[in-house]
């Protein structure tokens, strides 16, 4: 019974970061992500959030670091997962404090994701470059995290809606 | 599932943060006075140029090679040996309200007002 369980769950992963990877590979090929640094729509995170109230943290979490460090590799090197991962896992652990504290939907919990997606790679950028003239992309990215998180918010919460999920 | 408060609460919270900060980047752009362009490597500021007057540079540090040009009063990445390329996507800066980035190359390029410069040294 728990093997099957424990066979059940990495099957899962394996499928969510595959998911998650494709993509961010669309998202690498979308012409928005250019221009500024850190800008990009964050397209994967929609299958962490669906993983998160859909099979819970520890599982979400583990897509979300496999997800970053297998799409740095393929394309842009160990200095580009350094960059990502910091706004994956500041966004992910604030999306768990706020899912947790049950006051806010899942489109909330999305939006602070995405703006704490581009806060964390705003910061891993000023501290990599040892200078604050990063921040000059502030306004554009919390905008933009606002938007995609509100997005990936409301389209997570007709697949969980709609979906059969009986991974548990 | 349904919208809640706390959503409405955390979205204008996040909004004013945009506005303060849109507001606070503008006036930084808002400068007066002979502009001057920075460009730094890894923290260090490796040279100062005015904007008025047009010049290439060459910037090489740790074997990566950065191209700056100066030009009509803008400044533009126009060659850089990174692997992503995004700073030379960055375009044209002319103030402070914009800067260009080049992470992998550790490259930064802004331009600062004399005058507010003074102003932080006084401070």
């Amino acid at each position: 019974m728990r093997t099957e369980n424990i066979g059940k769950k990495v099957a899962l992963s394996g499928i969510l970061i595959s998911l998650a990877m494709i993509f961010s590979y669309i998202e690498s090929l979308l012409p928005l992500s250019i221009s500024i640094p850190g800008v990009k729509l964050g397209v994967a995170n929609i299958v962490i959030v669906i993983a998160m109230y859909t099979v819970g943290n520890k599982i979400a979490f583990t897509v979300n670091v496999m997800r970053v460090i297998a799409v740095g590799l393929l394309f842009s090197g160990a200095f580009g997962i350094l960059y990502s991962m910091s706004g994956c896992v500041l966004s992910f652990v604030i999306m768990a404090i706020l899912k947790r504290s049950d006051k806010f939907s899942i489109v909330g919990v999305s939006m602070a994701g995405g703006v704490l997606h581009n806060i964390g790679q705003l910061l891993m950028a000023a501290f990599l470059v040892s200078s604050t003239a990063v921040f000059a992309y502030l306004p554009v990215l919390l905008l933009s995290g606002i938007a995609t998180g509100l997005a990936i918010g409301f389209l997570s919460r007709e697949v969980v809606r709609r979906g059969k999920f009986d991974f548990k | 599932m349904k919208i809640t408060k706390a959503d409405i609460g955390l979205f204008i919270i996040f909004f004013i943060m945009s506005l303060i900060s849109f507001v606070y980047v503008y006036n930084m752009g808002k400068s007066t006075g002979e502009q001057t362009v920075i460009v730094s490597h890894d923290g260090e500021v490796v040279g100062k140029y005015p904007i008025s007057i047009d010049r290439q540079i060459n910037v090489d540090k740790n074997g990566h090679t950065n191209k700056i040009n100066i030009k009509d009063g803008n400044v533009q990445m126009t060659f850089s040996t990174c692997q992503n390329q995004d700073c030379i996507r960055q375009g044209k800066i002319h103030d402070g309200s914009k800067s260009i980035i080049c992470l992998p190359n550790k490259i930064v390029v802004e331009v600062k007002s004399e005058e507010s410069q003074f102003d932080s040294v006084a401070k």
